[in-house]
């Protein structure tokens, strides 16, 4: 009797912390939508008064345009480079009996933990001294390549479930490999797909350090927000981190439904 | 026919040529990229500066703001050969850094001031004066004890008489000088005394006392009057200029003139700027232009030293500008060309320092 | 096919830190006066050992306050774990800038934590919370607590639980049988997420320059400013530093964790 009793309590106290680690983990973020909606020139909570001005201004104001859109291209860019280059290697790694496949999918997977002051300040040396003038190139490449990890767990993931009957089949019809794949393997393997590049999106969109260091004279998203953090605290912050939030977590909870979902079609 | 035919296609090809030259020519008009701070000063320097010159010469001028690393940019730009700007706005610190990594070109004065109208100071070899700042103490008013008020280093440094969470700039140019003013050395032997081994060894000795009573060491204008105004700091030195929105915000502060730093910022040309007979057009409307340096001011309080300014200024806001004679008496004159040769030293000793 | 990955890799992660460890010999000529400030001065080797300990602390803390929450949402019944997980993603996916400038607003001295405090009477005047070593930690942990909850739940879902069962058949109690038979079954992941969270926190940069003060600077900071005044030569210095001792580490911790899953494993089933 008291162990039932001393079982449910303590089944309970667990729900109760778990709820309170979440709040801790959530907590922080809910108030920034409250503030983004005051009408005070400082930085004040709780608001005094309501209105969209921060809003106003970050759509008016061009540095911020300007920055969100550099974001955008370059995460555009570096979401279409990593899906491709990492689904090929994903490819590489898991048809192929590669002599070191082992290796190479460490090595695949390496970037996610070297910390990005590292690369960022080892490209920056790099391309000083190739005497490289254009940063963008070099921030996409740099981006693509600590996203490239994320394509290859996740589409590798993927394609570990996939049944290879059906391009097999394709193949004995006399389908060449390209088409077989293309018609037979990849619709299976497109959610993840979309999953990884979103993914690979929001590794660059979001990225601070790197873009930091590459870039000089334009500014990343991430870049504007962090200056302005250091510098200056205004109300236009919450605005911008309102709408980031809200763009990432229907992004990623959409990617990350097309990745479950390609599991379940994929696994028999 | 065949003759009208040919006369008739050779007026046509002159024709094409003249509209494709006249156009060509239309679309050469003159360039002019100006950088400096963003936010409220580009705003007011559109206004009052950019929109009427760009009509009256006739000249394309893009502004950039360059808040973050510009010393940085404009080296790597100086250095790699594709200089993008063609006036750059250098604070006091920032000037003597250009001057020394060779960044920038002679100022012509013959187009910038022909009469000879501005006062020695302000006319430097690399850059021409266009506004004086101070560096001065601001307090909140309503976070000191009763009856009580700080008038000088001393007090700042005085913790049981003034408790409170205070903030320091994080750059050695700002700080040594209100340490030595703390410790008692005398407005005019400032310098001198801050030349000396003993003298430098002072001031950090000074600091050290304040050092843990700082809370943050700030990286720009706009943090320190952040943190003023947040509260989460009470007593910060500060730029005069910014101390006027806070009070408009419902904040109460005041500023300390006494032992004020009075600096002045210039306007420079980089080396290898593309548009330089432009660059020297803005510089003088800048420098010598009274009436709109009266606008300018309403704004950003920051007055510079184009003659007769003074008819353009009401007398009210002109006591609580730095170039006021009363504020003038009690503030030293920041000495560039001291942290031009000593900055690269004293800098490392101080970043060492403040890590510790 | 893999050809592109790996010319991509070499060119932005191989060729690059190459090129640190030449800049920090070579500058231009090979010189050792880099190698000789970091050591010579005490404080460089300071904010080392300060790096090291706040890296340490955040993944012991981290992996002990995720421990629990991973076992919660393990125990779930399986079509419920995402939704519970989701609650746990959606805080990992927001930029880091994002939640750090949260903590500035939570924390300040007229933040929400102390506005509520006053209003509710119980202190008289606001404590300085922003700006502390405190800030940082509380700050670092939420950002890094999600990825060592995934990864625990991930080792944690690969336990048969049918073990657990047979030890309660056996006989233990339900405390028994999670300490002696689940615990250590998970022990290995929960030190792969320490591990990851540990070389996560040595690199970071963003949440001690944001919310800490000025004695709470961590190396990466220190690369910031050194890259800030040009000084590329002492930053590759720095970052070999902090690469070197990240990874030296994290093999102390391998070994030491090894020990200790030998230790409580061993003898046991």
């Amino acid at each position: 009797m008291l162990q039932k009793l001393s079982a449910s309590i303590s089944r309970w106290a667990l729900s109760a912390y778990f709820y309170l680690i979440v709040f801790y983990l959530i907590f922080p973020v809910l108030i920034i939508f409250p503030i983004s909606l005051s009408n005070n020139t400082f930085l004040r909570f709780p608001p005094s008064n309501f209105g969209i001005r921060w809003y106003q201004t970050f759509v008016n104001d061009p540095a911020w345009m300007e920055a969100t859109i550099l974001s955008f291209s370059v995460a555009i860019s570096v979401s279409i480079l990593a899906t491709v280059i990492g689904t090929m290697a994903v490819l590489a790694l898991e048809r192929r009996k590669l002599r070191f496949s082992n290796l190479l999918s460490y090595f695949m997977s390496s970037p996610l933990l070297i910390p990005h002051i590292f690369i960022a300040l080892g490209v920056l040396i790099f391309t000083i001294s190739l005497g490289v003038e254009n940063s963008i190139f070099a921030l996409i490449g740099a981006h693509t390549a600590i996203a490239i990890p994320y394509v290859v767990l996740i589409v590798g993931a993927s394609h570990r479930q996939l049944d290879l009957t059906l391009e097999r089949a394709a193949r004995v019809l006399g389908a060449g490999p390209i088409r077989a794949f293309f018609a037979a393997a990849f619709p299976s393997l497109l959610p993840s797909v979309v999953a990884a590049a979103v993914f690979a999106f929001f590794v660059s969109f979001d990225e601070l350090v790197i873009a930091q260091f590459l870039m000089n004279g334009r500014e990343t998203l991430p870049m504007r927000i962090w200056a302005d953090l250091r510098l200056e605290l205004r109300p236009t912050i919450a605005a911008v981190s309102s709408l980031l939030i809200i763009l990432t977590t229907v992004a990623m909870l959409l990617a990350e439904l097309l990745r479950r979902r390609t599991a379940s079609l994929t696994s028999t | 026919m065949k003759q009208a035919n040919v006369y008739i296609l050779r007026l046509l090809a002159a024709l094409m040529s003249m509209v494709i030259f006249i156009g060509h020519a239309n679309t050469q008009s003159r360039e002019l990229v100006v950088a400096g701070a963003g936010g409220v000063v580009a705003n007011t320097s559109q206004q009052i500066y950019l929109d009427p010159l760009s009509l009256d010469h006739d000249i394309n001028i893009t502004r950039v703001s360059a808040e973050a690393r510009r010393m940085a940019q404009l080296e790597a730009m100086v250095r790699s050969g594709n200089v993008l700007w063609d006036t750059v706005e250098l604070s006091a610190s920032d000037y003597p850094i250009g001057v020394k990594k060779d960044l920038l070109q002679r100022i012509d004065y013959n187009i910038v001031d022909p009469m000879q109208l501005l006062p020695a100071l302000s006319r430097r070899e690399f850059g021409v004066a266009v506004s004086a700042y101070s560096r001065v103490l601001v307090v909140r008013s309503d976070k000191l004890p009763d009856g009580d008020t700080l008038s000088s280093w001393a007090d700042f440094w005085n913790v049981g008489k003034f408790p409170g969470p205070r903030s320091l700039s994080g750059r050695p140019e700002d700080n040594l000088e209100f340490a030595l003013l703390a410790d008692g050395v005398p407005l005019d032997k400032l310098y001198e005394v801050l030349s000396t081994e003993e003298g430098l060894d002072r001031a950090f000795s000074k600091l050290d006392e304040i050092k843990p009573h700082i809370t943050v060491w700030w990286r720009s204008g706009a943090q320190s009057v952040q943190l003023l105004s947040d509260g989460e700091i009470y007593f910060s030195t500060t730029f005069n200029g910014r101390v006027s929105a806070v009070r408009e915000s419902g904040i109460p502060v005041e500023i300390v003139w006494n032992g004020g730093a009075l600096h002045l910022s210039f306007l420079g040309i980089p080396k290898g700027a593309k548009n330089v007979e432009e660059a020297h057009i803005y510089a003088h409307e800048r420098a010598t232009n009274a009436e709109k340096m009266g606008q300018y001011i309403k704004v950003i309080p920051y007055p510079g030293f184009a003659a007769g300014l003074t008819d353009y200024v009401d007398p009210e806001e002109f006591v609580s500008l730095p170039t006021h004679p009363d504020n003038l008496l009690v503030q030293f004159s920041a000495n560039e060309e001291f942290w031009v040769d000593n900055l690269e030293k004293i800098e490392e000793r101080w970043n060492e320092w403040l890590l510790q | 096919m893999i050809w592109p990955a790996l010319i991509l890799l070499f060119m932005f992660i191989l060729a690059p830190a190459i090129e640190i460890f030449r800049a920090s010999i070579f500058d231009p000529e090979f010189t050792t006066e880099h190698i000789n400030r970091i050591f010579g001065r005490d404080i460089y080797l300071t904010i080392l050992w300060r790096t090291i300990k706040v890296s340490l602390v955040v993944s012991v803390l981290c992996a002990v306050i995720a421990y629990p929450v991973a076992y919660f949402i393990v125990k779930r019944p399986r079509q419920q774990q995402f939704a519970f997980l989701f609650l746990i993603f959606v805080p990992m996916w927001m930029n880091i800038l994002i939640r750090t400038y949260a903590w500035m607003v939570v924390l300040g001295r007229e933040g929400i934590i102390n506005s509520t405090m006053i209003a509710l009477g119980l202190i008289d005047e606001s404590i300085q919370m922003l700006f502390t070593s405190g800030a940082v930690y509380v700050s670092m942990i939420q950002i890094l607590l999600p990825i060592q909850i995934v990864t625990c739940y991930s080792a944690m879902t690969e336990i048969d639980f049918d073990l657990v069962r047979a030890a309660r058949i056996l006989g233990a109690s339900p405390a028994q049988a999670l300490r002696r038979v689940f615990l250590p079954l998970s022990l290995d992941g929960t030190i792969t997420g320490m591990i990851i969270v540990f070389m996560l926190s040595m690199g970071f940069f963003i949440t001690p320059a944001l919310v800490g003060g000025p004695t709470d600077l961590m190396l990466a900071n220190l690369i910031e400013m050194q890259v800030e005044q040009l000084n590329w030569g002492f930053a590759a210095t720095i970052a070999i530093l902090l690469f070197t001792s990240t990874l030296l580490f994290v093999l102390v911790i391998r070994s030491l964790s090894k020990m200790l899953t030998k230790f409580l494993g061993g003898g046991n089933l």
